[in-house]
């Protein structure tokens, strides 16, 4: 039994059109369900424990990024609970990432039903799928495995933990990095020089710009001052600041290609 | 659709030239080095140490490829091979070894598999022995 998430965004009159055509389609795939949405008066942690108590076995996620990360928060507690994502609207890299390209594939890859148990991530009680950036405010030290510390010679350096592909490294990276399902996530210590050759439109995507990538299970961020840590989505997180791998964790369904 | 287990899946570690490692660092597949590491570097498998690298650390890798500076001793299980950059201050232990004019090596260089070491140790002790017995001879006939 599937139970579908509309983010209180597609309340919108725009999204009409688009959200009747996708109901028609899964009704046709035969894995039409229960739509249920989502508004700032429902909770939506009562609301997923009472579907699953109702049998539902499927949860899809039908929004964008920010949709994806409140759901899957709900929902990794449930072991035999499947997990999918119609990507509606912008910033939806996870979807991409999983091999859902855009939203009239997304319902032929729900009832392909292909399922992978992919690794999450989790920083202090939060869990994500796709990655945390900490921003390059003042200088930080990353404590890995409790053997040994990452720090940068200058101050200026972006961190990205990474479980997915970030959409700035698309093809930068071979295969050997980012991959969900080998219970390790990556830390990604960029220079600001870098980053601005990305913003202004000088990074090319196959050249290895003077990036450091440390796979591993746990991590803990050490900084004097106070850091902005924004998880996938929006949501903002303070020191002291562990994260690591739980390897397996989430049952999702995926298309069959996923990018490079 | 994720690549699976059963294929090649090589873990790679990279540290930028902006990064610096100390601590215990044992890394669980490759290792590139263009950075500063400080304290101890442990692979298995392969190891590439850049032009502008400095560790100043205990190395052991399965192979090893070396063209930046290190201080600390290096041991290497199969193949070692220093660049004309490569700047040595220990002592190396490696099956073997290539070494490209201009390179830099101060310390002890052991090369050759396991076997061959220890059957030169071996080889060494009579000789100790036989020294020992001789120079106590002397000492008799002194007496």
């Amino acid at each position: 039994m599937y139970l579908y998430l509309y983010d209180h965004f597609l309340n919108d009159n725009s999204y009409y059109k688009l959200l009747s055509k996708i109901e028609m389609r899964l009704t046709d795939l035969g894995i039409g369900g229960k739509i249920s949405r989502l508004s700032p008066l429902k909770n939506l942690k009562d609301l997923i424990n009472d579907e699953i108590r109702f049998g539902v076995k499927t949860i899809v996620a039908v929004g964008n990024d920010e949709t994806v990360s409140m759901v899957i928060n709900n929902i990794v507690k449930y072991e035999d609970i499947t997990f999918g994502v119609i990507p509606i609207g912008k910033q939806n890299f996870i979807a991409r990432d999983l091999g859902i390209n855009d939203t009239e594939t997304a319902c032929d890859v729900l009832s392909a039903r292909k399922i992978e148990k992919i690794d999450l991530g989790r920083v202090n009680n939060t869990y994500f799928i796709s990655g945390i950036d900490i921003a390059a405010e003042n200088k930080i030290t990353l404590e890995c495995e409790d053997q040994y510390q990452i720090s940068s010679e200058t101050e200026t350096c972006a961190i990205h933990i990474c479980n997915l592909r970030p959409a700035f490294l698309e093809g930068a990276y071979e295969e050997k990095f980012f991959n969900p399902q080998d219970g390790m996530l990556e830390a990604l210590v960029m220079p600001i020089a870098e980053l601005s050759k990305k913003f202004f439109g000088f990074f090319k995507s196959n050249e290895r710009i003077s990036q450091s990538v440390f796979p591993f299970k746990k991590i803990s961020v050490l900084t004097k001052k106070s850091v902005t840590v924004t998880t996938d989505g929006k949501k903002v997180l303070k020191p002291p600041i562990d994260i690591e791998v739980v390897p397996q964790k989430l049952r999702v369904v995926v298309g069959r290609q996923r990018p490079v | 659709m994720f690549k699976k287990d059963e294929q090649t899946q090589e873990v790679e570690t990279i540290i930028g030239p902006s990064v610096h490692v100390e601590g215990d660092f044992t890394a669980a597949g490759n290792v590139i080095v263009e950075g500063t590491v400080s304290g101890n570097l442990k692979t298995e498998n392969f190891l590439k140490v850049g032009n502008n690298a400095k560790i100043t650390a205990h190395v052991t890798a399965g192979n090893a490829s070396i063209s930046g500076e290190i201080h600390g001793n290096i041991t290497v299980k199969e193949k070692l091979e220093l660049a004309s950059t490569a700047k040595i201050f220990g002592d190396i232990k490696t099956k073997s070894i290539q070494v490209e004019l201009g390179a830099i090596m101060n310390g002890k260089c052991a090369v050759g598999d396991d076997h061959a070491l220890k059957q030169e140790d071996k080889s060494s002790k009579p000789i100790k022995i036989k020294e020992w017995k001789m120079a106590e001879e002397s000492i008799k006939n002194r007496l």
